[in-house]
C-alpha cells in the first residue's frame, strides 16, 4: 500500500494554512526547490528537516543541520530528532507545522445544530425586556406621552446590547474558534433581563421598607451582576480555567464596587446626602410598619448626635471623583 | 452702581457696605458759615464733629474691605455703628481690624464693646475722647414721634462723602417682627450705621437698611434699642476679640428662643387642601403666596396648588450667612388623568432636590436626613405619611441646626398634600416642637 504523509503549515492561531500530501516513507522540508515541501521561509535553510520512519516503525523529524534548528511546541530546548505523534506542533523558523499519516483518526461527523431553542429563549427574553422597559418608561410617565420618548432610551438600549455581544462573539470566534453567537446573545439578554427587572424592584423596595441601605446597595449590585454576566460569557468561550476566570472578573467587579463606594462615601463626607425622598411610589406599596412620631424622634435624635460629632470634625474640601459634580458655592 | 444691589436681596435688603472703587476721601467742608439757609445746613453743622466713616480694614494688608458710618454717643468715646458694618471683624478678629475717619480727617482705631445681632446694633470705643456727641430723642425713645415727621438721615453713602439726607417718618413697619422704622428718604449702601435724627438733631434711630425693590422705603433700628445697648456697653469690659463669635451663638440662641416661642403663643390657623388639613402660622409677620400649574399649557396631567409662607425674620450674622427664616409650604397634588405610578413620580419630580443651597462648610456641616413613615395619633384623624427630616449642624454656632422636614400624604394613590417645613438656625428642641406640632395639624378633613 502506499504510504501518505500529510505535512500541514499552520498559522498562529493553529488554522491549517496548507495541506501538502506526500508519498512516504522519506520527505524532506526546506526551502530548497528540491525538497517534497517547499517552505517560503526566510528563516528556514535550504533543507531542513527530513520525515522518516525510526527502527519501531513511527514517524520522526530530523533536524538537517541548521542554524534555526527544530523545535517542538510547548517545549524549549532546540532538539536534534522529534518523534511525532499527529498532534505534536513543530517549529523550523517561525513556521509551524503538523504531520500526520494517512491513518490519523478524525472527529466524527458532527450534525447541524440548528440552535432553535437559543433563538425561542432569546426571543422571549428581548419582547419580555423591552415590554418591561416600555412598562417602566410608561409608568414613570408625568407629561403627554412622546413616541420617542420611548424608542430614544429602547434603541441606546439595543445598540449597547448589539455592541456587547458582539464584543463577546468576536473573542469567543477568537480564542475558541467559532462565534458562539445564540449562546452569547441569550447570556446577555439573561443579564439584561435580570438587570431591568432587579433594577426597579430594588427602588419599590427602598420606598416600600423606607430603606435606604437597599438604596446604596442597589448600585453595587449590578457590578456584581455584570461580573456575573461576564464570567457566562468566559465560560462559553471555553470550559478551560473556570476558577481563574471567575477570579478575575469577581476581581474586577470589586475593583470596581470599590472605586465606586469610596467616591460616594467622600462626597458623602464632604457634601451631605441629599437623597430624602428619592424615588415615591404609590401608597399601596407601602411594606413596612407605619411608625409613630416618638419612635421617628429617636431616630431624629440619632441624627442630630451625629450632628454635633460632624460640628466637631473639619471640613474637607472638595475633589475626588464627584467633586466636580458640585459647585463650591457660598451663597 | 450695581454693587450694593448684589448685596441686598427684594425683601428688607439690608444696605450693603462696601461701594468704593479707588474714589477719593471725602472732600473737607468749607468751614465758616455764612447764613444757615436750611434745617438740615444748621443740623449738618453741629453734626460733623460727632460722624464718622467706619472701614473694616483687612489686617494684613490695610486696606479697606468694607465701609460704613457711625456716630458719638458718650463724651467717653462711644460709637454707635449697626452690627452689619463690623460683622467681618466680630467673626474674624484675627483678619480684619476696625478704623475710623472724621469728618475733619482725624483716624485711629476702634474696640468692639458690644453687639445686638438681632436688631443690627454695635457698640464702638474710639480711642480719643471728649467729642461732642449725640444724644437721644426723648420722644424717639418712646415711640413719641409724629409720621410726616421730618428726619434727617446722615452718614457717607458710597464713600463720597459725609452727607444728610432729608426724608419722613413713618412710624413702625407693619407686619415685622423685628422692630423697624420705616423712614422715606435716600438711604444708600455706606450710610449703614449713620445716625438718623430729628429738627433738634437729636437721634431717632440708626440707618440700618433699604429695599431695592421700591423707592426711598429705608429702615432704621428705633432709638430705644440704641440706647439699651449702649447703657449694657457702658458698664461691661471690652469682650476679647475671640470671645465674640460665642457671643453670637448666644445671642443667636436667645433670638430664636423668643422667636419660636412667639410662633407658637402666636399659633395657628388651618387651611384647606383638597381632602386635607394643614396649618399656617397666624402671625402676621409671614408672607405667604400661592402658585398654581392650572394655568400650565398643555394642561397638566396633575394639578398642583402650593401656598408657601415665609417668616420676615432674615438675621444678618455675615455678608454670605443669613438666617433666622421659618418657611411653610403645602402642595396639594391631585391627578388629572396619572396612574398612581405616574402620579407619584410626578410627585418625586416637583419635590426635587431638596437641599438647603450649595455646599457651604464654612458654616454648615454636612447634611444628614431620617426618612420613613410615620403616623400621628389618633389615626382616624391623621393620614399616613411618608417624612423626611433633614439637618445640617452650624460649626460655629453649637446647638443651632437648619432643619427642614418633608411629610407626604401616603392614604390615595391619586391626591396628596406634600407639606414642608424649614427653619433656618433653630435649636432641636424648638425644631422638634414646631416640627410636631406642623405634623399634628395634618389632618384628613372631616
Amino acid at each position: 500500500m502506499e504510504e501518505v504523509i500529510w505535512i500541514e503549515v499552520l498559522s498562529r492561531h493553529r488554522e491549517v494554512l496548507a495541506r501538502h500530501r506526500c508519498r512516504g516513507p522519506v520527505v524532506t522540508i526546506g526551502r530548497g526547490y528540491s525538497n517534497d515541501v517547499v517552505v517560503d521561509d526566510p528563516h528556514v535553510a535550504p533543507a531542513h528537516l527530513l520525515i522518516a520512519r525510526d527502527e519501531s516503525g513511527a514517524l520522526v523529524a530530523e533536524d538537517l543541520g541548521t542554524t534555526n534548528g527544530l523545535f517542538v511546541e510547548r517545549r524549549r530546548e532546540r532538539l536534534q530528532r522529534v518523534r511525532l505523534d499527529g498532534d505534536k506542533l513543530i517549529h523550523i523558523g517561525g513556521t509551524t507545522l503538523r504531520i500526520r499519516e494517512g491513518g490519523q483518526p478524525v472527529a466524527p461527523e458532527r450534525p447541524f445544530h440548528r440552535n432553535t431553542r437559543s433563538w425561542i429563549a432569546a426571543g422571549i427574553m428581548g419582547t419580555a425586556i423591552i415590554a418591561i422597559d416600555v412598562l417602566w418608561i410608561w409608568l414613570g410617565e408625568t407629561n403627554e406621552p412622546k413616541v420617542t420618548g420611548y424608542i430614544s432610551p429602547l434603541f441606546g438600549f439595543i445598540m449597547m446590547t448589539l455592541v456587547w455581544i458582539a464584543g463577546w462573539s468576536i473573542l469567543t470566534r477568537i480564542f475558541a474558534g467559532e462565534a458562539r453567537f445564540e449562546r452569547n446573545v441569550v447570556v446577555a439578554l439573561a443579564g439584561l433581563l435580570i438587570y431591568s427587572l432587579y433594577n426597579e424592584v430594588a427602588d419599590f423596595a427602598a420606598f416600600s421598607f423606607a430603606s435606604r441601605t437597599i438604596a446604596s446597595f442597589q448600585g453595587m449590585l449590578l457590578w456584581v451582576l455584570l461580573a456575573a454576566v461576564s464570567f457566562a460569557h468566559l465560560r462559553i468561550i471555553g470550559r478551560t480555567r473556570l476558577k481563574l476566570k471567575a477570579a478575575a472578573v469577581t476581581a474586577l467587579a470589586l475593583a470596581v464596587i470599590g472605586v465606586q463606594a469610596l467616591g460616594e462615601s467622600e462626597a458623602r463626607q464632604t457634601f451631605g446626602q441629599s437623597d430624602a425622598l428619592n424615588r415615591l411610589l404609590p401608597p399601596a406599596l407601602r411594606m413596612a410598619p407605619v411608625r409613630d412620631w416618638n419612635s421617628f424622634a429617636t431616630d431624629i435624635e440619632v441624627t442630630r448626635r451625629r450632628l454635633d460629632e460632624d460640628r466637631k470634625t473639619e471640613p474637607s474640601g472638595p475633589g475626588g471623583f464627584f467633586g466636580a459634580f458640585f459647585g463650591v458655592s457660598d451663597d | 452702581m450695581t454693587m450694593w444691589l448684589l448685596r441686598s436681596s427684594l425683601c428688607g435688603a439690608i444696605a450693603a457696605l462696601c461701594a468704593v472703587f479707588g474714589q477719593a476721601s471725602a472732600q473737607p467742608v468749607p468751614d465758616a458759615p455764612q447764613a444757615i439757609s436750611s434745617a438740615a445746613e444748621r443740623i449738618y453743622v453741629g453734626a460733623r464733629p460727632r460722624l464718622m466713616q467706619i472701614r473694616t480694614l483687612v489686617a494684613a494688608a490695610g486696606r479697606q474691605s468694607s465701609l460704613g458710618s457711625g456716630f458719638l454717643v458718650s463724651d467717653d468715646g462711644l460709637a454707635l455703628t449697626n452690627y452689619h458694618v463690623v460683622s467681618q471683624y466680630a467673626l474674624e478678629p484675627g483678619n480684619y481690624r476696625l478704623e475710623y475717619t472724621m469728618a475733619d480727617g482725624g483716624k485711629g482705631d476702634l474696640t468692639l464693646l458690644a453687639i445686638d445681632i438681632a436688631n443690627d446694633l454695635a457698640v464702638v470705643r474710639l480711642d480719643r475722647r471728649g467729642d461732642a456727641h449725640f444724644d437721644f430723642d426723648a420722644r424717639a425713645l418712646s415711640g413719641g414721634l409724629a409720621k410726616g415727621e421730618r428726619l434727617y438721615s446722615m452718614g457717607n453713602p458710597l464713600n463720597l462723602g459725609f452727607t444728610i439726607i432729608e426724608g419722613t417718618y413713618n412710624g413702625r413697619v407693619e407686619n415685622s417682627y423685628v422692630e423697624r422704622v420705616l423712614f422715606s428718604g435716600a438711604i444708600n449702601p455706606g450710610m449703614s450705621g449713620g445716625p438718623t435724627v430729628t429738627a433738634d438733631g437729636m437721634v431717632a434711630g440708626v440707618n440700618v437698611s433699604k429695599r431695592t425693590d421700591g423707592e426711598l422705603v429705608s429702615f432704621l433700628v428705633p432709638a430705644h434699642f440704641a440706647a439699651s445697648l449702649l447703657e449694657r456697653a457702658q458698664g461691661a469690659s471690652p469682650p476679647s476679640p475671640g470671645s465674640l463669635r460665642a457671643e453670637i451663638a448666644r445671642q443667636l440662641i436667645e433670638w430664636q428662643a423668643g422667636l419660636y416661642k412667639t410662633v407658637a403663643e402666636t399659633g395657628f390657623r388651618t387651611s384647606s387642601f383638597g381632602p386635607y388639613q394643614a396649618s399656617e402660622s397666624a402671625a402676621p409677620w409671614f408672607t405667604c403666596w400661592a402658585q398654581t400649574n392650572a394655568g400650565q399649557v398643555p394642561k397638566p396631567r396633575a394639578a398642583s396648588n402650593t401656598t408657601v409662607c415665609n417668616s420676615d425674620t432674615r438675621l444678618f450674622i455675615s455678608g454670605d450667612l443669613y438666617t433666622g427664616t421659618i418657611q411653610v409650604q403645602h402642595t396639594h397634588y391631585r391627578s388629572v388623568n396619572l396612574n398612581a405610578f405616574q402620579f407619584a413620580t410626578f410627585i418625586t419630580q416637583n419635590n426635587r432636590p431638596y437641599w438647603f443651597g450649595g455646599w457651604r462648610p464654612k458654616w454648615y456641616t454636612r447634611q444628614r436626613c431620617n426618612e420613613d413613615f410615620v403616623a400621628l395619633t389618633p389615626s382616624d384623624s391623621h393620614p399616613p405619611l411618608r417624612v423626611a427630616w433633614c439637618a445640617r449642624a452650624y460649626r460655629e454656632f453649637e446647638g443651632l441646626y437648619d432643619v427642614w422636614v418633608v411629610a407626604v400624604t401616603q392614604d390615595r394613590s391619586d391626591e396628596a398634600l406634600v407639606s414642608r417645613l424649614s427653619m433656618q438656625s433653630v435649636t432641636h428642641e424648638n425644631a422638634m416642637a414646631l416640627a410636631t406640632r406642623f405634623l399634628e395639624t395634618l389632618q384628613w378633613k372631616k
